[in-house]
């Protein structure tokens, strides 16, 4: 049996090494996603463009403004005149964010009264449109605590703390919060379920289009041999994609990396078994090669994306969104990664990870195996 | 030569309609994977997960904790030591700890309180708001201590308070716009993939010498490789954005279905050009495919619905200006969501038109070279 299972790994890698542009691809696609990611490409939301409407036009109002146009969150793009203008420029893309300044700003905050900004932000884009709000509210704040010392000096403040409550922040894992150092691991997860599952994806299906299938069927391999034999070639496919990256990571991103290298690689090597078994499964039960590339797209790609928490905790996510995550291998995997770049530890805390991994790929195999019947037209 | 034409047309639908499993998917990817992505979350702060080790369990530390308030917040748990603290961050179970010390309540009252706050960075994008929601939610705290402390009235303290107003999205829902996205990335994914396809199968096949030895041009061909994939995807589209994200996610469609249709035929129309530019180079599906994901992710991600295009350098700004994803993620949502006509999207349309249709002629003229 172990005879048969190496003569269809060796006949896989032979057809693969056959076929360098689409091999070097495998290695290049992903290496180009991940620099553009590390060096241009930047997800922190920086600039946004404000516009201020100043009724008040005061010292006050410019000292306001200022805490924005000082920001590097935020770019002043215009002073307007009017409600509907600023309408306008949200409406157009123009502005994302528009204060409104009443015009007693001045004179009630001089008189110690509360006074409230409008504050428009364009919603079309929630998550950036919440991300503006914070960031105003933190401007907003820091012109707040400015305002409470100068009264707290004219109430006869002997120093000390200026707040009667204070925050201590103190950021573990990633202390200079640089999207980088997370993000390039998650590209790791991402885009180890992109290129090897597409891979494997047309293993069965293209043998099956083009007729060699039943070459396969009519030989004495089992359906076990047959799996195992596609499989062997693209698992060390996907594993020798992990060193690559991994490399890079570490060496030109110069990304923090704390934990065990040993135990991310036994967790990438069991996550190449599932994501290459996950491209059985679809190769096995689809009849052409397109059918089988988008079906691998929505079943394996798009989730891993939106759910295995790249960007936002798992936890974060409503009842469906954690169901959906707790059911593919990126979440798992996801954890293993996020663990040995930047927190550390020994594999304890990671073991019921590891489990749920080795869990997924027996189940994948066995759907593989199912799937595979042999049979004639 | 029409008759021609029409032929190959024909038998290209009947080749498309007769793969039922992959139509199968084609339905999935324009239903089910439009409603589950409605489901996931980006990079907002949302139900942020909170622990708590509160060692002073007064009024003042059960109101401090107390703001912690959905729908930023959550508090997965009260945990009653150090170390309980550090396992559940280590296993992200949680993603903030607030850390609250035994004298909390006798030195607020002497004004000298402090609270810790431990911040899991490793997501930077929601831990960076997280903070900023704690620190204005700390800066209230105090400001109320202080207008309520010391006798008979509240004392004034001057103080900017932030109205919020959100347009188009009062409410930030996510899934309005998590779920049109879905379906702006499908169509164009699909359109690439299937006129790739339609045209790699036949080099695969070896049927293309078939169809170069018919007195068909090329640009015939390429006519007739298009002709589906424009006619079906825009379709789906409609048939996706009505039934499901106006549908069953509620969303306020507030502009002109008739123009979002038009120009996303030119859409399809400019990205299945583009996938048959891939198809001449690509000798099989699989190389057709590698090439297609090089060009689709940088385009995606320079988009402006993951990141702001102005939080981007000059190079990448100008770059996603020559990809047509951007026009139209951004045409877009200024249709459907602002109700916003051609005099604000004309700039878009026009570009989708132009790449379209510069991207369609360098197609036909490599493979006219090719034939020759």
């Amino acid at each position: 049996m172990g005879d048969r299972v190496l003569a269809i790994a060796r006949k896989e890698t032979r057809q693969l090494l056959r076929d360098p542009v689409y091999l070097g691809l495998a290695f290049v696609v992903p290496l180009m996603l991940l620099i553009l990611l590390g060096y241009q490409l930047s997800l922190d939301v920086k600039g946004l463009l404000v516009a201020v409407v100043d009724r008040d036009r005061s010292v006050w109002s410019r000292q306001y403004v200022d805490g924005f146009v000082n920001s590097e969150y935020f770019r002043l793009v215009a002073r307007l005149d009017s409600e509907a203008q600023a309408r306008e420029w949200i409406r157009s893309g123009r502005a994302r964010v528009v204060l409104d300044i009443p015009p007693d700003f001045g004179r009630r905050l001089s008189a110690n009264e509360t006074v409230a900004v409008g504050v428009t932000v364009d919603g079309s884009f929630p998550s950036r449109g919440q991300i503006a709000l914070g960031y105003v509210e933190a401007v907003s704040t820091l012109y707040n605590q400015q305002l409470l010392r100068a009264w707290l000096v004219e109430h006869g403040w002997r120093g000390g703390q200026v707040l009667p409550v204070q925050m201590e922040m103190s950021v573990w894992y990633n202390p200079t919060l640089e999207s980088k150092n997370f993000i390039v691991p998650g590209m790791l997860v991402i885009v180890m379920m992109i290129f090897p599952p597409l891979l494997s994806a047309l293993l069965i299906v293209r043998e099956r289009e083009s007729g060699t299938i039943l070459n396969l069927y009519a030989s004495p391999a089992t359906r076990w041999d047959i799996l195992a034999g596609k499989a062997l070639p693209y698992v060390a496919v996907s594993f020798l994609d992990f060193l690559v990256i991994f490399a890079v990571s570490v060496w030109l991103f110069q990304l923090r990396f704390v934990g065990s290298a040993w135990l991310l690689s036994a967790a990438a090597l069991l996550y190449s078994i599932c994501t290459i078994g996950l491209g059985l499964v679809i190769s096995a039960l689809t009849r052409t090669q397109l059918a089988a590339m988008l079906a691998t797209f929505l079943v394996a790609v798009a989730p891993a994306f939106t759910f295995s928490g790249i960007f936002a905790p798992v936890a974060s996510q409503d009842a469906v969104g954690r169901f959906v995550a707790h059911l593919i291998p990126a979440t798992y995997f996801m954890d293993v990664v996020r663990g040995a770049y930047l927190k550390g530890g020994g594999a304890a805390p990671y073991a019921p990870s590891l489990a749920a991994l080795a869990g997924y790929a027996v189940v994948v195999y066995a759907i593989a195996w199912l799937a595979l019947r042999k049979r004639v037209g | 030569m029409r008759r021609r034409l029409a032929a190959l047309i024909r038998k290209e639908f009947s080749q498309l309609f007769r793969d039922v499993p992959m139509l199968l998917i084609l339905g999935w990817a324009f239903t089910g994977a439009v409603y589950t992505s409605g489901h996931g979350i980006a990079t907002e702060l949302y139900q942020y997960p909170v622990v708590v080790l509160d060692l002073s369990q007064s009024p003042a530390s059960r109101e401090l904790v107390s703001r912690f308030r959905a729908p930023y917040f959550k508090l997965v748990e009260q945990a009653w030591s150090d170390r309980e603290v550090v396992a559940r961050l280590d296993r992200g179970e949680a993603s903030l700890a607030v850390v609250i010390p035994p004298d909390f309540e006798r030195r607020v009252q002497q004004g000298t309180a402090r609270f810790q706050v431990i911040s899991d960075g490793s997501q930077s994008m929601t831990a960076t708001l997280a903070g900023a929601h704690i620190a204005s939610l700390a800066h209230g705290y105090s400001v109320e201590r202080l207008a309520g402390a010391g006798g008979l009235g509240a004392r004034r303290i001057p103080h900017v308070d932030v109205r919020p107003r959100v347009e188009y999205n009062p409410n930030l829902v996510e899934t309005w716009f998590s779920s049109l996205l879905e379906v702006f990335n499908q169509a164009t994914m699909i359109g690439m993939l299937l006129a790739a396809a339609a045209m790699v199968r036949e080099r695969e096949h070896g049927t293309v010498e078939h169809l170069l030895v018919s007195p068909l041009r090329p640009i015939e061909l390429f006519a007739a490789k298009l002709v589906p994939v424009v006619t079906l995807v825009p379709l789906a589209v409609m048939g996706s954005v009505l039934a499901i994200v106006q549908g069953a996610f509620q969303t306020p469609i507030r502009g002109s279905l008739a123009l979002f249709y038009v120009v996303t035929v030119v859409y399809v129309f400019a990205m299945a050009s583009l996938g048959l530019g891939i198809a001449v180079v690509a000798r099989t599906l699989g190389q057709a495919m590698m090439m297609l994901l090089l060009i689709l992710y940088p385009m995606t991600l320079l988009s402006g619905a993951l990141t702001p295009p102005e939080s981007q350098g000059v190079f990448m700004r100008s770059a996603g200006l020559l990809s047509p994803v951007r026009h139209y993620v951004d045409f877009g949502y200024q249709v459907l969501f602002k109700g916003n006509g051609l005099a604000y999207v004309w700039q878009d349309v026009a570009g989708i038109l132009v790449l379209g249709v510069a991207l369609f002629l360098i197609s036909v003229r490599r493979f006219a070279r090719l034939v020759r």
